[in-house]
């Protein structure tokens, strides 16, 4: 690799080595889970997949949200978001065991269910094996453009510093977010609900969409408070930009208690038999005591921890709560998918569910750090950024 | 937005240019703006145009209290509700208007707390709406109830009946959301009024009004230890005020969604009653400032960039409702769920088909014209659309309300709902009501914070950070 023209952080060449081993550990270790049994690793492939994806996409959907509203907190996250973003391609290759396995995943993909379950007869126009294909293709294929013209764009923006750029920058956002929010809800659809193809809700697409969108947001602040002692990072993370990081962070904690809750209320309150067995699955059996810890972790604590305006301020604090805060939307998603995933039944933890997520995620961020080296880490020429950054720094972070 | 002409500047010499257009027209200084914006109350003779208004409006008025003269000496079955459709027009412009009331309080509150500038010129009038159509939403309720004179069993008090409400039904949880909504409504909006009140109390020429503005000033001299305390105050009501835009709202949502008819028992009606409520509520505020400017001249401060970013709120918030829309019927269709699929299939196709496409064309594809940015900034074309909108809100409850509960279960309990010449009168007379109301406040209030427009002239920039 050729040597830049702009620093690269030397906590990106860390990063990417580290994540390379976690990664080839991990998935070495799952394809040997796969060797014992196969159905188990392609769940477990599932699940791991459907959280990194969910970090990729809610990256594109925070970048296409400041684009649309403007912030310096975004600008500073900008270039963390658009290669998080790029890395939609991998996470592609990565879908093709679950692809070539679905009758191991899905029940409506195996025709004797089908065959013996009206239900799932009057769903097949939607839940077959070549639509559900189409789809997937589509989505990964609707990413990838989104991710490629947001970076290109903003690329040219760096060079030229034209408003006509912006513009268009603004305009793709516009039109993206709608596409985002269309294929976010669907592949939540496919993926994930149609694992108990006889439940459904509402809801369920914009559940996905705030979790994704924290889930990246805890990750960018990670990454910005082990980046931010070095160039470009080390002037423009200020108290102020890692305040408004952490506001937004503790928007999409409240929104995400906000859905879930919601959601639950009206079928708790409903209590029918083809909503209401989705809630008992998941709160008996042992999942009960997941469901427990997510609502304390995943909001009681945070909330209260996020209230403050001290440790919002603070980038290694705000660092370590978004650390958490990431850890637990693993388990929360986990607690959503991993009951039917385990035919229905009483919580067990196989180890792949350990292993692919570690293996799937070391693979993701070793693709990150790369993409981290493409672009200069901090937008140039962008008069907010610049007009910024030539306002006296109040103290460090 | 970034209309400044210059295309691919050269940005390293000079500080950038002003990207962004102005709150204020040009030419206004501390002096110009008290005075333009409080002579609309105190100096200027009162308009002609006013009368009229407010005379059409006033008789509207009465027109809503004969109706409810009749409907108390009669009982609410002068109202179409019937069985199967137990309540009809009350619960959808209960639910309309109520709906109305949250742009008020977003603008004042969640703008505040978000620093967004522009909420400035318009939040008075949008706080002044939210007040008066939450006291028309109250109406329907307690009118419904058959006995108004007996409304306050609502609330949970001791009494020697062993009476106690239904804690478990979010028909209570209303009576409380909206009584909290109104409360804290009332206070953030008096609270922002109080130094104006002291600018008219100090500019009123006549004796009475000096005294009314005094006492309701509350002994606002504006010294420091004053100005203090109140952004305190202020703050903290807006940060009371911002839960209350989603959770009002919610409940709202919960009266139909806790139950289990098909066409209400969707988990998605909290977040799309929440957007559509702000939807509604800026076409309301569009359809009032738009006129509000015109004719009292305040063009320099309610400004096509404050008109151009309501119709992006409208238009965003309009998006998030076609996805409820889209929801409704694509889960319908996947759940194959027979009830859930015939509901959905009759509220397209039934006997109320046209109102269910017409609020498709008001909500969904109506709004979209606002991408076009020449539509966006055309004054006639976004009053227009605010109309439009108000409509489409309007028929959104009915097919909601109506064509949920016309057919439900048990075929040989379908129903046609129709509303009277009372349901009717009593829609019209509320507007009657809300008209009034505004056109007191217009004449009587500063429609537009003077002491905030001040801050946000350009001599008001004191260098300091940002809380």
């Amino acid at each position: 690799m050729s040597t830049p023209a702009f620093p690269v952080p030397a906590e990106v060449d860390r990063l990417q080595r580290t994540a390379l081993v976690a990664g080839g550990a991990g998935v070495g270790l799952s394809l040997l889970g796969a060797v014992f049994d196969l159905g188990q690793f392609l769940r477990s492939w599932l699940f791991a997949e459907l959280f990194w994806t969910g970090v990729a996409v809610g990256c594109l959907s925070l970048l296409m949200i400041n684009h649309m509203t403007g912030g310096v907190w975004g600008l500073v996250i900008r270039r963390l978001l658009e290669a998080g973003g790029r890395t939609v391609p991998l996470l592609a290759i990565l879908f093709l065991p679950i692809a070539l396995g679905l009758p191991r995943i899905y029940e409506w993909a195996r025709p004797e269910v089908v065959a013996a379950d009206p239900v799932l007869q009057m769903k097949r126009p939607y839940l077959n094996v070549p639509f559900f294909l189409l789809r997937a293709v589509f989505f990964f294929a609707a990413w990838s453009a989104l991710a490629h013209f947001l970076s290109r764009w903003s690329g040219e923006l760096d060079r030229t510093g034209s408003l006509r750029v912006a513009r268009r920058l603004r305009g793709l956002s516009g039109g993206g977010l709608l596409i985002l929010g269309l294929t976010i809800t669907f592949s939540a659809v496919d993926w994930a609900m149609s694992l108990d193809p006889h439940w459904f809700s509402t809801i369920y697409g914009i559940v996905f969409m705030v979790g994704q969108a924290l889930s990246a947001m805890a990750l960018v602040i990670v990454l910005l408070a082990r980046l931010r002692g070095e160039e470009p990072f080390a002037e423009a993370v200020r108290p102020q930009v890692v305040h408004d990081l952490g506001k937004l962070m503790l928007a999409f904690v409240m929104l995400w208690a906000y859905v879930n809750f919601s959601q639950f209320l009206i079928i708790w309150s409903g209590n029918l038999p083809e909503e209401a067995p989705w809630y008992i699955l998941r709160l008996h059996g042992g999942w009960q005591g997941i469901a427990l810890l997510v609502l304390l972790f995943h909001f009681v604590l945070p909330f209260l921890l996020l209230l403050s305006r001290d440790l919002k301020r603070s980038a290694p604090t705000l660092a370590r709560v978004a650390g958490a805060l990431f850890l637990v939307r693993l388990v929360d998603l986990y607690w959503l998918v991993a009951p039917d995933l385990h035919h229905h039944g009483a919580l067990r933890v196989s180890w792949t569910d350990v292993t692919a997520p570690v293996g799937v995620g070391g693979i993701w961020l070793f693709w990150l750090a790369r993409e981290l080296r493409v672009r200069p880490l901090l937008p140039q020429r962008d008069p907010d950024l610049e007009e910024f950054l030539a306002q006296p720094a109040e103290g460090h972070a | 937005m970034a209309d400044a002409a210059d295309p691919g500047l050269a940005r390293d010499a000079t500080p950038a240019p002003p990207r962004r257009e102005e709150l204020v027209g040009p030419g206004h200084d501390f002096a110009s703006v008290t005075e333009k914006i409080s002579s609309i109350v105190l100096q200027r003779r009162t308009p002609w145009g006013w009368f009229v208004g407010f005379a059409i409006a006033f008789a509207l008025l009465q027109g809503m209290l004969l109706a409810v003269g009749y409907l108390l000496f009669v009982g609410i079955g002068v109202w179409g509700v019937t069985i199967p459709i137990g309540w009809g027009m009350d619960i959808i412009n209960f639910v309309w208007w109520i709906g109305i009331g949250h742009a008020g309080t977003l603008i004042s509150a969640i703008l505040l707390l978000l620093r967004q500038g522009w909420r400035t010129s318009i939040n008075r009038f949008a706080e002044a709406m939210t007040l008066f159509a939450v006291a028309c939403a109250a109406f329907y309720p307690v009118f419904h109830t058959g006995r108004p004179w007996l409304a306050y069993w609502l609330f949970p008090y001791p009494n020697t009946m062993g009476l106690w409400p239904n804690f478990r039904s979010p028909l209570i949880w209303d009576v409380f959301a909206v009584s909290t909504y109104g409360t804290v409504s009332l206070l953030f909006w008096f609270v922002g009024l109080v130094p104006d009140l002291a600018t008219l109390r100090d500019r009123a020429r006549s004796k009475p009004w000096k005294i009314l503005y005094g006492i309701l000033a509350m002994g606002w001299r504006g010294s420091a230890r004053h100005w203090h305390n109140y952004d305190t105050a202020y703050l903290l009501l807006a940060g009371l005020a911002t839960p209350l835009v989603v959770s009002v709202h919610t409940v709202v949502s919960f009266d139909f969604a806790i139950g289990i008819i098909p066409g209400w028992h969707a988990t998605i009606f909290p977040p799309y009653f929440v957007a559509g409520a702000i939807y509604a509520g800026f076409a309301m505020v569009l359809t009032i400032a738009i006129p509000l400017r015109k004719f009292y001249a305040l063009e320099d401060f309610i400004t096509m960039r404050h008109l151009e970013n309501m119709a992006k709120v409208m238009l965003a918030t309009g998006l998030i409702v076609a996805y409820g829309y889209m929801m409704e019927a694509f889960m319908a269709w996947y759940s194959a769920d027979t009830y859930e699929r015939f509901a959905i299939w009759n509220r397209m196709t039934g006997p109320y088909w046209k109102m269910y496409w017409a609020l498709i064309l008001c909500n969904v594809v109506a709004p979209n014209t606002l991408w076009v940015k020449n539509l966006r900034t055309s004054v006639p074309y976004l009053f227009f659309m605010s109309l439009v909108v108000s409509v489409g809100m309007w028929l959104e409850r009915f097919v909601i309300i109506v064509t949920s509960l016309h057919r439900d279960f048990l075929p040989s309990s379908w129903g046609i709902y129709r509303g009277t010449f009372f349901d009717w009168s009593a829609f019209i007379g509320t507007l009657g009501l809300f008209s009034t109301l505004l056109f007191l406040f217009v004449r009587f209030l500063p429609a537009i914070s003077i002491f905030e427009m001040r801050t946000i002239l350009p001599g008001a920039e004191v260098e300091e950070e940002h809380p």
